[in-house]
């Protein structure tokens, strides 16, 4: 994430003000949850004061969202109780959670891109609809948190990080005592995050609200908060005050034991960004002279009422090396990776593969001329929920278990057996349903079938979102490999600690188009934040 | 993780389908009651008409076999996510073509046969066909054009049978009948073969062979896994090389082709419900309609068509004797809508449950 | 050609075409206005058809029983709701695939109310024809407006009534957050399924009243399958009209005037093939399908389920 010292002032300025009340705002007494035979929430005992911001630490699949998820009455606790501001109340919606004056800033999915700002805000409150009121609440709370947006605009127009000004104000909107925020900054830039955490200090301020901040990188909990509880496979394993934390001390925490490997500090957003020469001269620096496998050539697409997906884009791929695509979500990454899945056409602009055209949206050709994609939502395009495992895993393919136009069973099941040993698939075997199979091993379905296939080009397009940090780390290490192997990869993400880990060059997208071009020995990241929030480098 | 077929599963799906089943004739008999009728006499006429007399069975074989196999090219369509509901009116056009081509090529014996059911796939393929080029070129969803079209299919043909340049018999054939076709040949009729007092009708071996054919394809071909790829996920499908527009209007026309095989079958076939080898106005009777059900219950399964088929059929030659009890023969179009109604309940609990369970799974603290 | 003109020019000019093409409008707009809330809730509702048909023949049975008009149409309401409690429920809650419910609604409903009318044979009249003053005598259009039989003024109310519930209430706002993005409702609070059921409720509601509409405002009598796939030109225009209320009784105007195009037709004795004719109204609505359709935008979770939890 962002350097220390530019989100550090923040939180001490703060940090001493916030005397520990007698009466928490939110207090989870003993609260357990389980999921089938997975636990949840082991015996989770956590208290949030007014005035303070509690940061949430975990991996994910620590349970903090579980737990959080209770909070607003979208999950029910197995067992304990939760105590709003001295009462113990059972939280069964959100409806219930938001009389309560608790609120929620979704990362994603909670604004209809169909409807305008305020409609958005209005969305999910009780009582009359009254357009204006909402319009001036909306003006007020602009003008009290410095969240400047037209109340008329329609949603789906605007950029990621306004979204997320309307996600913030349709959460203030209701005046709640505890607002949580859930992994806010993936959608930020880094600027953005800074402006962010300076608002969420002002909802702080005012009438001593209380902030839970769950997040899984490190380095903004420990230099946006108050206190902070560390979560790891259900229970709590540790609770701190911010002023008094440090980074290893987290980390352990979280991970549960030292942490070393580099790709594991990238993946708790601990890495230090500006001093690692040593370990990236480490890689094989760009294979510079050989051919470009991949070339992009100013590719533009068009969406509805022509808004440019993709706007006069280039990037040129190499074998053997890492390219990571930098920039705030929302900025044509995911066009990006349809356009190499063949579900994008262009309006103009070429996409070649060792110099030979390939056609775009043409169904198959991309894969056909050797493209690999694990694609940014894996249920979007990468597999199919209702097949078996087997078939997903030749989704693309089938001339290896396919004889005359017939599926051959056995060679299916052999194959599938397989990969689901190599990539260490848990499963109930090849013929099992694929959506019974857990969201991280969906992903390893998808890794092998993509790597299988002996791709000239793999495209990774976020490809550790979700997964906690041994499934992260396990990736990494696939994608490292695959290039050494000499395939050339395109790491597509929004996480620019995964990008330095990984990437042997570093682009920036900003609205569909390339912004600017490091390598990652000179990359430094006031740069690339400035070319991730639009500037041309 | 959660079983495929495991003991107190299959003890689950059993219950719920005694239950909806029970439930679906409980009321059909309540309804027979409260109209002052008496629903022991109605079963015994249902199960009279449909298989205890003599001859029954063949009859009800018979019935099933066209709507077997508009079962199965809906089948087909639904497969690849394609929700094609306008076979009634494929299967009238198909008739149609097959008697226009039937009396324009003419000649004799099997050859022509052949190329009657022939005619009748195209005819109900190219009717279908027109859907998928709304669909597919103007975006149009198919699952109103399809409707609409059954409307429109009518009445065309209806209109091709008042011209004697389409498919109105010449004066001297029809009498002073208007809107009839002229009687296929005896040699340009389909066979049928007598088993211990009923005739079965070539169409029945025709269905069931077809129904196996279409079942293996889907199951284990490649082109039966694209299909299922793009109708489950026609994303994934698009980037592996499934082309929407290909497989999709391929599929359409494929279950029109199928309606349509079913129309010159009954036109070919003849006897029992189907009138006379001839076309008349409203020839379609419904079969198209209940083929659709057969294959709703049936659940995508080709071969569960097969007894399917036949139950719908039973219904429809037992209505026949359900009016000598006194109550409205239509009391079967009732029954049969209950039934469907009612089979659909289970699979949709079993989903729900189902997907809570691997949602719990996935859910696991995230 | 200039007798084809001529026919044109005296069909446009006769009061009579204009009569038939409100009362044929006013039938399909009873059932759009409320499959436009189905749809835009994101149930693409094709039982709208067997509301229709529930609903004439309840509103029927109704007048026979009670002879009251009010009851009757009340009844035919009734009768629409039943149907959309069957497909909400199953759809909804059960999730039961909704193209698979309605249409085995539609199947089995015509067979329930054929059956039941011939066991009962209702008696029914049309209701009473209210002359607005002064409008009524507008030329050309003023019978055809304000001079019908009272239960067409219904829709003078209903469908204001439909614009302000979609548009203007925090329940329509709800409605159409579910039709186009339900996972984030979801999240704000808001009951999808529940949301989606009641839209499938209102559009019961307004069919049965259109079925009843039907008996009492139009024909006079329940005949076996009266509807007869009108319900689906309901749904068209819907499509037609790009998901708005304007577009949409619009798309009834222009449907509905295919429809008494036809009935002039052969009205004024011309002499035209009637099979060609009676399928024009679907023809007009294929073509203006085929013409419209691909220009406007769809709810975005148009006849998709919603289970919590999957995509």
């Amino acid at each position: 994430m962002s350097s220390p010292g530019s989100l550090g002032h923040s939180g001490q300025d703060h940090g001493g003000t916030g005397s520990v009340e007698p009466v928490p705002a939110v207090a989870f007494n003993n609260i357990t949850k389980t999921f089938g035979a997975v636990t949840a929430c082991d015996g989770v005992d956590l208290s949030v004061h007014r005035g303070r911001i509690h940061g949430v630490l975990g991996e994910n699949g620590a349970g903090k969202s579980t737990l959080m998820k209770m909070l607003i009455g979208l999950v029910l606790p197995d067992s304990g109780s939760i105590a709003i501001d001295g009462t113990t109340q059972h939280i069964q919606s959100p409806l219930a959670a938001a009389s309560l004056g608790i609120g929620m800033v979704h990362q994603h999915f909670s604004l209809v891109d169909a409807l305008t700002v305020w409609e958005n805000v209005a969305l999910g409150e009780a009582g009359k609809l009254d357009p204006d009121a909402v319009r001036n609440r909306i003006g007020d709370i602009a003008d009290q948190y410095g969240l400047m947006i037209d109340p008329d605009a329609q949603v789906g127009s605007l950029s990621a990080g306004l979204r997320q000004r309307v996600e913030i104000i349709k959460c203030l909107r209701r005046d709640p005592n505890i607002v949580i925020f859930d992994e806010p900054t993936s959608v930020l830039t880094p600027d953005e995050s800074v402006q962010l955490f300076e608002s969420l200090r002002h909802v702080v301020a005012a009438e001593g609200r209380a902030v839970v901040l769950v997040s899984h990188k490190l380095d903004e909990v420990l230099h946006a908060t108050d206190d902070i509880t560390i979560m790891r496979q259900g229970k709590v394993v540790d609770r701190l005050e911010a002023a008094t934390a440090d980074a290893p001390t987290l980390a352990r925490g979280m991970v549960g034991r030292e942490v070393s490997l580099r790709s594991e500090r990238a993946a708790l957003g601990v890495l230090d960004v500006s001093a690692d020469p040593s370990d990236s001269a480490a890689k094989p620096s760009n294979p510079n002279d050989s051919a470009p496998v991949l070339r992009i050539q100013n590719a533009t697409a068009r969406g509805i009422g022509g808004v440019a997906l993709l706007d006069d884009l280039s990037i040129e791929l190499r074998a053997g090396e890492i390219v990571g695509v930098a920039g705030v979500e929302g900025n044509g990454q995911r066009e990006l990776g349809d356009l190499l899945s063949s579900l994008l056409s262009l309006q103009s602009g070429t996409v070649s593969i060792d110099g030979v055209q390939v056609p775009d949206g043409k169904s198959g050709a991309m894969a056909r001329a050797g493209i690999g994609v694990i694609p940014e939502d894996r249920h979007d395009s990468g597999i199919v929920l209702d097949m078996s495992l087997a078939e997903n895993l030749v989704l693309v393919d089938q001339s290896a278990v396919a004889r005359r136009g017939f599926i051959d069973g056995s060679a299916l099941r052999d194959f599938a057996e397989k990969m689901i040993d190599e990539f260490a698939i848990q499963c109930s075997g090849p013929d099992a349903p694929m959506w019974s199979l857990s969201g991280g091993n969906q992903q390893r379905v998808v890794l092998a079938r993509e790597l299988s296939q002996q791709p000239k080009v793999l495209v990774a397009a976020q490809p550790t979102r979700g997964l906690d940090v041994g499934a992260i780390e396990y990736m990494g290490q696939r994608l490292e490999a695959a290039a050494e192997a000499g395939v050339a990869v395109l790491l597509i993400s929004s996480e620019l600690e995964e990008i330095l880990d990984l990437a042997h060059r570093i682009v920036v997208m900003n609205s569909g188009r390339i912004v600017g071009e490091v390598d990652r020995a000179d990359a430094n990241l006031e740069s690339l934040g400035l070319m991730m929030g639009g500037a041309n480098a | 993780m959660s079983g495929t077929a495991s003991g107190p599963r299959v003890g689950e799906w059993v219950v719920l389908y005694v239950v909806s089943v029970l439930a679906a004739l409980v009321l059909s008999a309540i309804l027979v009651q409260a109209t002052g009728g008496q629903w022991r006499p109605v079963v015994n006429a249902l199960l009279d008409g449909s298989i205890r007399n003599p001859g029954r069975i063949g009859e009800t074989l018979g019935t099933a076999a066209p709507m077997l196999l508009v079962a199965i090219g809906t089948i087909i369509s639904s497969k690849a996510g394609l929700i094609n509901i306008g076979q009634e009116g494929q299967l009238f056009v198909g008739a149609a073509f097959a008697t226009y081509f039937g009396f324009l090529i003419g000649g004799p014996g099997a050859l022509n046969v052949v190329l009657i059911l022939i005619f009748g796939a195209i005819g109900g393929a190219l009717w279908a066909g027109v859907a998928a080029v709304l669909k597919y070129w103007r975006n149009v969803p198919e699952v109103l054009s399809t409707l609409l079209l059954v409307t429109v299919g009518g009445q065309l043909v209806a209109y091709g049978l008042s011209q004697s340049w389409l498919l109105l018999a010449p004066l001297a054939d029809r009498g002073n009948r208007n809107q009839v076709s002229s009687q296929l040949a005896e040699g340009n009729r389909l066979p049928r073969l007598e088993i211990s007092g009923n005739e079965i009708p070539f169409a029945v071996f025709l269905g069931i062979g077809l129904a196996i054919v279409v079942s293996l394809a889907l199951s284990r071909t490649v082109w039966g896994f694209m299909l299922r790829m793009l109708g489950r996920n026609p994303r994934a499908a698009q980037r592996s090389g499934v082309a929407q527009t290909k497989y999709g209007a391929t599929a359409i026309m494929l279950s029109g082709a199928f309606a349509g095989l079913a129309g010159a079958a009954m036109l070919a076939g003849g006897g029992f419900a189907f009138g006379n080898y001839q076309l008349v106005p409203g020839f379609s009777t419904n079969i198209g309609w209940t083929g659709l059900l057969v294959a709703l219950v049936a659940r995508e399964k080709a071969l569960v068509a097969i007894p399917v088929a036949f139950v719908f059929a039973g219904l429809r030659t037992g209505s026949s004797f359900v009016g000598a009890t006194g109550v409205e023969g239509r009391i079967t179009d009732v029954i049969q809508g209950f039934l469907v109604l009612a089979l659909l309940v289970p699979p949709a609990v079993m989903f729900l449950r189902d997907r809570k369970r691997a949602r719990d799974a996935a859910t696991e603290r995230t | 050609m200039g007798g084809l003109l001529e026919a044109i020019v005296d069909i446009l000019s006769s009061e009579s075409t204009y009569i038939n093409g409100a009362l044929f409008a006013a039938f399909l707009a009873f059932a759009a206005s409320g499959e436009l809330v189905a749809e835009r809730a994101g149930t693409l509702n094709i039982s709208v058809e067997a509301m229709l048909l529930t609903g004439a023949f309840t509103a029927a049975v109704g007048y026979h029983v009670t002879e009251s008009f009010p009851l009757a149409l009340l009844l035919g309401v009734v009768g629409g709701m039943i149907i959309a409690g069957v497909q909400a429920e199953m759809s909804h809650r059960l999730s039961a695939d909704q193209f698979v419910v309605g249409l085995t609604l539609n199947i089995l409903v015509l067979g329930l109310t054929g059956f039941l009318d011939n066991e009962i044979e209702p008696e029914t009249k049309l209701a009473g024809r209210w002359d607005i003053p002064l409008l009524s005598d507008i030329p050309l259009v003023g019978q055809a407006l304000f001079g019908q039989r009272w239960p067409f003024y219904l829709l003078y109310v209903l469908v204001p009534f439909t614009w302000w519930l979609l548009f203007r209430t925090r329940w329509g706002l709800e409605i159409r957050s579910v039709g186009e993005n339900p996972q984030s409702a979801d999240v704000s609070g808001i009951d999808v399924n529940k949301r989606r059921r009641q839209s499938i409720y209102y559009a019961g509601a307004t069919s049965g009243l259109g079925g009843a509409f039907l008996i009492f405002g139009q024909i006079g009598l329940f005949e076996d399958s009266i509807v007869g796939g009108r319900g689906f030109i309901a749904i068209a225009a819907v499509i037609f009209g790009g998901w708005t209320l304007r577009g949409t009784i619009a798309g009834c105007i222009i449907f509905a005037g295919a429809l008494s195009f036809r009935l002039s037709v052969q009205g004024l004795g011309y002499e035209v093939n009637s099979e060609l004719l009676q399928s024009l109204p679907f023809l007009v609505t294929l073509i203006g399908m085929a013409i419209f359709a691909h220009r406007v935008r769809a709810p975005r979770a148009l006849a998709q389920p919603f289970v919590r939890g999957l995509k």
